[in-house]
């Protein structure tokens, strides 16, 4: 390895570099977590039977099936790794680390050696998560939402909790910097002429995004930390008897909720733009869609309350988040409503980004709608806490991120490494992965609204559940099945990396700043810096069609007279 | 394969079942709308339909119609649901002060501990945490038809008392007192689960709520209450777990 080669590793100087790397270890714990996932749904299906193949060398004790104790490992850190180190480096790390700037006329973000630093905490986090699963007693197993007092060194007393909640204080750390990072970029290093109201929504969402990380991770520091010193030093903040354990929960759910957001809009910034794109068309109604992005982010910190609707609120204030709850469906459905005009009488392309933004709005729809539910107090009642909650968050969180991130990838993948995936794989992708979502996810659902709860190691042990046995199996199936196909896309992005063909510099022909450079772009980004015209997405215009004999114009480029 | 909600045996079920079949009458629809919208603008303005230029305004008055028609459903469905939610809420679910007041209001304290739910019953004296108390673990008995309000704690980490059957959850939580109420309508067995992740054995956490006719469930306590004050030992601290009934729990 050369000096060189270990210098721009270390010290990479350009924000594309960095971005690489959230990238590669976003991808890499999203297979982990993934195959978690692959696990829990084996002991869902099939409670009790010997896992096949892996199953005598992951749990040789007994005859290779799943031990309870190691079931709880397996979904508290299916989440973890999924929300703190999968969807959000790739999500809040990866993309507007490289695009912000590419984006709004940059040649770095306004911190480069933040960058830096973001990273490394997050590579700290790494070392310290994959480190729990080897010390005594593994790993975190009192769920990703670590409630004291089971998350206490009584209820768990192994390292492994421990090292997981130092992790997330360092994830946090990176998502501050990484949200100081970005916010000031966006405010201060934007192109001559790029107002706010000129911003492709991309930004708009990863600028929102960003907001959030800074206001909200110090609020679960704050949790972590003291769960972390009822660990190590004795306090007792969060003990019953001296405590309160309460008091984590408002902690953690000030964070929780808006965290869902903070994984949400980058996807809605993205699916924004690529519904315009692709349809050849502006963005409908662009500022009602920012207000309602904007709407949606100052109402994130208000309902908080929702997680905590059964665990003895005052009705007064159950009632208080219930409105707000309620209240932000409004907003949502704005959004959606919008990018579904943006399509009327378009023109549109069926390209497999194009397909992942349409799936989005669709799971996106489903996610919103049965979340209502939950909002609803007396629903709750019943529905708390049961996988009818699993199941809709991993519609909005899981389907709608991932297939955003998804859609995100494959636009930005040619502009990223210069070459391009390849299209029919990734529409077989796509094609295998929105049913694989909506029949795995939808089963999740049903088995809500059928009674079962959440985080239950054999749900058959209760007779209210042993009807939904076989819908159990059957989501377990398609869950494989969905699996599966995300070998596809691991097979296209890396036979596309080594043998894809080169990219053109605006394969998709649109306007945004980052298609005028290079792909992938140089350092610096930009030949010269750009002077902004106009917004977005000015497709099919026919003045311009007129002029220039095609339906798109770059943001910066001057309409001859 | 089924997939329906469990038997209701409860008073105010039906309460949260239908909020649930009128969500499902409004979302599904919307799902449908949304999915066609998909579907038809794919087909009907493919590459080959030049893109009508609006410059994202809103002059296309079709789409603009169908939007609000949907806006407008979401928002019913909202404003229903809140209204609805807080009347049964008060009226029922929580009308903690109507079931103290009512002369046939049975009470109960439960303990929940890993892995299993502790009952107590006040016996003749009327008062918890005396020598006359009925005890029993994993196995709730209370009278058909009688409202049955249950003060719970935890004496290790947070449990959830779940009654899939009487649509009910309440988090248990330890050095706090909550409540539930309900009513029963018919006599027979139903589970109580543990809905809040507890620790390994969580799914192990099942207990028993036997609905007796107000006959049996008079004679059972008598016997249980008789039965317990003859084995009675004050010295034995570990099982006065009970507390004096707080009627208002602090912090709710």
């Amino acid at each position: 390895m050369s000096l060189g080669f270990a210098r721009r590793v270390l010290f990479p100087s350009d924000h594309k570099d960095v971005a690489r790397q959230f990238f590669w270890a976003g991808l890499g714990f999203l297979l982990v977590a993934g195959c978690f996932a692959m696990l829990i749904r084996w002991q869902l299906g099939f409670p009790g039977q010997p896992v096949p193949a892996v199953g005598k060398l992951l749990f040789p004790a007994g005859r290779g099936e799943v031990p309870p104790a190691s079931y709880m490992k397996l979904f508290t850190m299916h989440g973890v790794l999924m929300i703190f180190f999968a969807l959000s480096p790739i999500l809040n790390g990866a993309l507007p680390v490289f695009l912000i700037p590419l984006m709004i006329g940059a040649s770095n973000l306004a911190f480069p050696w933040l960058t830096r630093i973001s990273f490394w905490a997050f590579a700290l986090a790494s070392v310290l998560a994959l480190a729990s699963f080897f010390v005594p007693l593994g790993t975190a197993a009192s769920g990703w939402t670590a409630y004291p007092p089971l998350s206490s060194n009584v209820g768990m007393p192994g390292a492994g909790q421990t090292l997981v909640l130092v992790s997330l204080l360092f994830v946090g750390l990176s998502s501050i910097l990484g949200g100081v990072n970005t916010v000031t970029t966006v405010i201060r290093s934007r192109a001559p002429g790029m107002g706010y109201f000129r911003l492709p929504l991309t930004v708009w969402g990863f600028f929102l995004a960003a907001i959030l990380n800074v206001l909200f991770f110090p609020v679960i520091g704050v949790a972590v930390l003291l769960d972390i010193l009822d660990r190590t030093l004795g306090t007792q903040f969060f003990a019953a008897a001296g405590g309160d354990p309460i008091a984590y929960q408002h902690l953690f759910w000030i964070f929780g909720h808006p965290e869902v957001y903070i994984l949400i809009l980058p996807v809605w910034g993205i699916v924004g733009d690529l519904l315009a794109f692709f349809s050849r068309k502006p963005a409908f109604f662009y500022r009602g869609t920012v207000m309602s992005l904007i709407a949606i982010t100052g109402l994130s910190a208000l309902v908080y309350g929702h997680h905590m609707f059964v665990a003895g609120l005052s009705p007064m204030l159950g009632k208080a988040f219930m409105t707000f709850s309620l209240l932000i469906s409004l907003p949502s459905e704005l959004l959606v409503l919008s990018w579904l005009n943006t399509l009327w009488k378009g023109s549109i392309r069926l390209a497999t980004p194009m397909l992942f933004a349409l799936g989005v709005v669709l799971v996106f729809a489903i996610g919103g709608l049965t979340g209502i539910y939950l909002g609803t107090m007396s629903v709750d009642l019943y529905l708390h806490d049961s996988l009818w909650v699993v199941g809709h968050f991993h519609f909005t969180l899981s389907a709608a991120s991932l297939l955003g991130a998804f859609a995100g990838l494959y636009f930005w993948f040619p502009k990223m490494f210069g070459r391009c995936l390849d299209e029919r794989l990734g529409k077989l992708h796509f094609w295998i992965t929105l049913p694989g979502v909506i029949l795995v996810f939808g089963g999740l659902l049903l088995a809500g609204y059928g009674g079962q709860q959440r985080r239950l190691y054999n749900p058959f042990a209760l007779a209210y559940n042993q009807p939904l046995q076989t819908l159990g199996m059957l989501t377990s199936l398609f869950a494989y099945a969905l699996f599966m196909g995300q070998l596809v896309f691991v097979f296209n992005f890396f036979w596309s990396l080594w043998a894809g063909a080169p990219a053109a510099d605006n394969p998709w022909e649109v306007g945004t700043l980052e298609w005028s450079t290079r792909s992938p772009p140089p350092a610096g980004n930009f030949a010269s810096a750009p002077r902004v015209e106009r917004g977005p997405h000015e497709l099919s215009d026919p003045e311009v069609q007129q002029k220039l004999g095609r339906d798109w114009i770059g943001q910066a480029e001057s309409l001859p007279r | 394969m089924h997939f329906g909600l469990p038997h209701d045996a409860s008073l105010d079920g039906f309460r949260i079942d239908r909020l649930i079949a009128l969500g499902a009458a409004v979302q599904i629809p919307i799902v449908i709308i949304l999915t066609l919208w998909l579907i038809a603008s794919s087909v009907l303005w493919g590459r080959r339909h030049p893109a009508v230029s609006d410059r994202g305004s809103l002059r296309h008055r079709a789409p603009l119609v169908l939007s609000l028609l949907v806006l407008v459903l979401l928002a019913a469905l909202d404003a229903v649901s809140w209204v609805q939610s807080n009347r049964d809420l008060d009226q029922h679910f929580w009308n903690f002060g109507a079931a103290e007041g009512d002369p046939r209001t049975v009470r109960l304290e439960v303990n929940a501990h890993q892995w299993a739910w502790a009952a107590r019953y006040a016996g003749p004296d009327g008062r918890f945490n005396t020598g006359d108390d009925a005890v029993t673990l994993d196995d709730l008995r209370v009278p058909v038809d009688t409202p049955i309000l249950i003060e719970l704690t935890s004496t290790d980490v947070i449990h959830d008392f779940y009654l899939p059957n009487f649509r009910l959850k309440q988090d248990v939580i330890p050095g706090r007192v909550t409540r539930v109420l309900f009513t029963a309508t018919e006599t027979g067995e139903f589970e109580i689960a543990c809905s809040q992740h507890c620790g390994v054995n969580h799914y192990k956490m099942r207990g028993l709520l036997r609905v007796l006719s107000q006959e049996d469930y008079r004679r059972w306590l008598q016997l249980a209450s008789a039965n317990s004050q003859a084995s009675y030992d004050p010295a034995d601290s570990a099982a006065h777990w009970g507390w004096d009934w707080q009627r208002e729990p602090a912090g709710s």
